[in-house]
């Protein structure tokens, strides 16, 4: 009896002991938080056919022999569904993954890791701050740069190597700009210009859209009489206050305001500002906008696909997403991929204008661009730079430009070649010639200048009308730089 | 007793006796300790680990790439800014009205459905769905429903004749006026519909939470109790009321610890929105942490709605003893 106790408790002890083994054994081998970028990029439901096949991005090249070169791309080339919003980008890199690899053939393997768009710059953060995996290079637009990805320190230093490439003098100056952080180093590669632009449909501007405040709002008030709104925009506090980043800095820089001083504070409460905001004001109050401007998750894009609102402040990357489009002749552009906004440009039916501005001034625009990044901890930065030249040249730039990049190009030369000069590209870059600039500013913290602009702007638009705009700006302004400003 | 003679005393089997004696003891001591061991080691790494990280990164910042110690500099962050201050009213609001209607409308079902109806199985199943669905499904179903000019029922909230003057966007019409400055009551509503979509999600479980408790009650009390001529309000105040009560507690308990800390269905449903009149606590520290990555500020009040959580669940606990105590 004695033993048969003894044997019992034995196996106890021994199936505890088993247990705990195994409970630390799953502990010890979990993936810390920061790898998790890494296992998301490999179960991504866009990309599983290829999960298995991704090679880890810390693959050491071999000596003297082909290297594994990891990207992140938001798009998936074993995507090939033709309804996806990231088909152009899929195709895209469908088309190009074999042609690199067969051109650096014992030098370099490209290999994507798909990425959800919006969780990109997330993932790498995570990635950077945690010592996990991160790719050798990452496609991103220049908003992030500016912001998270500066403050938390995610990126290689370029400076030194791209003003030594020699296509850097052949950039357009504000997309350096974009990709320069606060203190004057670049940190990315700009390959491709996104400025915020007008969508109009022709007929019912016919005479080209508003240049003046006052000219707005006296054709504004004609559609509205037709039952046409004159704009829909993204008016919203969704996605953390993005509207910021778009119509509303369009508006408040035409009017010759914007959002910092040019030293890293926030400087809201100025006349040019107070100008803007009474503008759109008046257009919401009027009706001259759609009440889903303020409905959020981009369903702002409806009115303009069907000809219900006569004009769309968006980025010129918007063009892939509104459709399907009817004009208001009836017309249709059903393809329902991005080739419907093209084709009524081509036909005329929509037409792209840079914004208006007060008397004797000029319009300005928010001027996002998209390039490429070399993540700090990169395993293969010599495979990421061979890329970035590869792309660079003038062989592969432009499909480049509009694959991924879903706007006009940065380098001047490229966009002379064939492709840019239909007349959707050749509208966009006569918009925004010279125009257009980051809304970041000198802002230290624009993740959260942007919840706090967007926030008051919308309260003094639509939650309160008749709110002093002047102190409401101010308030918002202090709020900021208390916290934020520098040495704050 | 004494050796028998001849043999000499072995002192090998005597000490594997005591030996085996001291184990027994020993595991029938620690045995408990053991067997709960697995358990408090998960507990362990997947939440006192993480907890006390989060406390950690609630004193930290990063400068880029830099971390940085900055003591209490994000609590203080946290707590001085507006958008703080109107989420813990919309916390409030959202969890009086989410959990009142939720227990209400469950109770009233459960009852219903105690009656064995012909079709009492049917109706469960039917009842369960909005449990199996995510919430981001829900909250994009939803959504659908009331989009400006496009929804399924837009045109009847924006009816003047129903919602008098002009109508309303759930989506879009901000709040009235606060009645109280720098309280934001009466609510947005978007905040009202919200409490609806979230009741509607969470009703399957607390039904059938309160059913199985109803099933509980004898016959013969509830008859009784007709006999001595209480009616069904009375029964259920005086009768079915406190029989249930430890299983209200536990549904009270679910349904705020859900209310506190969901953030899917404001996430796909109204982003917060209009304005920030939707912005609970849960999805502010969504958009601090996963929006904005300041994951130092993040954790500070993650920290503040930890203190919430345990406050919460004390309480009920506290509640719980006390009424089984009665």
């Amino acid at each position: 009896m004695l033993r048969t106790k003894e044997v019992k408790h034995r196996s106890l002890a021994l199936l505890s002991g088993v247990l705990t083994a195994a409970v630390l054994t799953a502990c010890a081998g979990a993936p810390a938080p920061t790898q998790a970028p890494a296992a998301e990029a490999t179960t991504a439901p866009t990309q599983a056919p290829a999960a298995t096949e991704v090679p880890a991005a810390t693959e050491a090249p071999a000596e003297g022999g082909e290297s594994t070169f990891v990207t992140w791309y938001q798009y998936d080339e074993t995507n090939t569904d033709e309804k996806s919003d990231e088909r152009v980008g899929n195709e895209y890199l469908r088309k190009t993954i074999p042609l690199f690899n067969e051109e650096f053939k014992g030098k370099f393997k490209w290999v994507n890791q798909p990425q959800a768009w919006d969780k990109m710059v997330l993932n790498l953060v995570a990635a950077v701050q945690g010592g996990g995996e991160v790719p050798d290079l990452m496609q991103v637009s220049a908003d992030a740069v500016a912001t998270t990805l500066y403050q938390n320190g995610a990126m290689e230093d370029l400076t030194d190597w791209i003003k030594a490439q020699p296509w850097f003098s052949d950039l357009d100056a504000g997309a350096v700009s974009a990709c320069t952080g606060l203190d004057g180093k670049i940190y990315c590669v700009p390959v491709a210009e996104t400025p915020q632009l007008v969508f109009y449909w022709s007929d019912h501007f016919p005479n080209g859209y508003p240049r003046t405040p006052e000219e707005f709002m006296t054709q504004a008030e004609a559609l509205k009489q037709k039952n046409v709104y004159a704009i829909t925009f993204f008016g919203s506090t969704d996605f953390d206050g993005g509207a910021a980043t778009r119509f509303f800095f369009t508006a408040l820089a035409s009017f010759g305001g914007g959002y910092d001083d040019g030293k890293g504070n926030m400087l809201l409460n100025r006349p040019e500002n107070v100008k803007a905001v009474e503008f759109i004001r008046e257009i919401v109050a009027k009706g001259y906008a759609p009440e889903i401007v303020f409905a959020g998750k981009f369903q702002e894009e409806e009115p303009m696909k069907t000809a219900e609102a006569a004009s769309f402040p968006t980025g010129i990357f918007g063009y892939r997403y509104v459709n399907p489009l009817k004009a208001p002749s009836g017309k249709e552009y059903n393809t329902k991929t991005e080739k419907d906004m093209i084709d009524a440009i081509e036909a005329g039916d929509v037409k792209i204008s840079s914004f208006l501005a007060p008397e004797g001034m000029k319009p300005s625009c928010g001027l996002g661009v998209t390039g490429f990044i070399i993540p700090k901890g990169a395993k293969n930065p010599d495979g990421a730079k061979a890329y970035i030249n590869w792309i660079m040249d003038q062989r592969n730039n432009a499909d480049w430009v509009i694959g991924p990049g879903g706007g006009v190009p940065s380098l001047n030369t490229t966009r002379a070649a064939p492709v840019f000069q239909s007349e959707f590209f050749k509208q966009s870059i006569q918009a925004t010639a010279g125009l257009c600039r980051p809304w970041t500013g000198t802002l230290t913290n624009p993740p959260e200048a942007q919840k706090i602009i967007a926030t008051t702007i919308y309260k003094l638009i639509k939650e309160d009308p008749t709110a002093d705009i002047a102190s409401e700006l101010q308030k918002a302004q202090d709020e900021y730089n208390r916290q934020y400003a520098p040495g704050s | 007793m004494a050796a028998p003679a001849g043999t000499a005393p072995s002192a090998t089997p005597a000490s594997a006796v005591s030996r085996h004696r001291i184990e027994q003891g020993f595991f029938s001591r620690t045995l408990p300790f053991w067997l709960l061991l697995p358990t408090l080691l998960v507990l362990l790494a997947i939440q006192v680990v993480p907890g006390l990280f989060s406390f950690f990164l609630s004193t930290q910042t990063f400068e880029r790439g830099e971390q940085m110690f900055v003591g209490l500099r994000n609590f203080e962050r946290v707590f001085s800014s507006s958008a703080f201050n109107a989420s813990l009213f919309h916390t409030l609001f959202f969890l009086i009205g989410y959990v009142t209607l939720t227990l209400i409308a469950a109770f009233v079902i459960a009852q219903i459905l105690n009656r064995k109806l012909r079709l009492s199985p049917f109706y469960i199943t039917v009842i369960f769905v909005p449990w199996v669905l995510s919430d981001v499904v829900v909250g994009l179903i939803f959504r659908l429903f009331i989009v400006p000019d496009y929804g399924l029922f837009s045109s009847f909230f924006a009816n003047p004749g129903i919602f008098p003057p002009k109508g309303i966007s759930i989506l879009t019409t901000p709040a009235a006026p606060p009645l109280v400055s720098g309280v934001p009551f009466p609510p947005a509503p978007a905040l009202i519909y919200l409490i609806f979509a979230s009741a509607w999600k969470a009703l399957p479980f607390i039904t059938l939470l309160i059913l199985a408790a109803l099933q509980t009650v004898s016959r013969e009390v509830i008859e009784s109790a007709a006999i001595d001529g209480a009616d069904g309000w009375r029964t259920v105040r005086h009768i079915t009321f406190p029989l249930i009560l430890p299983t209200l507690i536990v549904a009270l308990f679910n349904l705020t610890l859900n209310g506190v800390n969901g953030v899917g269905l404001v996430f796909s449903l109204t982003g917060g929105g209009p304005g920030t009149a939707t912005e609970v606590l849960s999805y502010l520290l969504y958009t601090i942490g996963f929006g904005r990555l300041d994951f130092g500020r993040a954790a500070a009040l993650s920290v503040f709605m930890a203190i919430i959580n345990l406050t919460l669940i004390l309480l009920t606990l506290r509640i719980s003893r006390s009424e089984r105590e009665a």
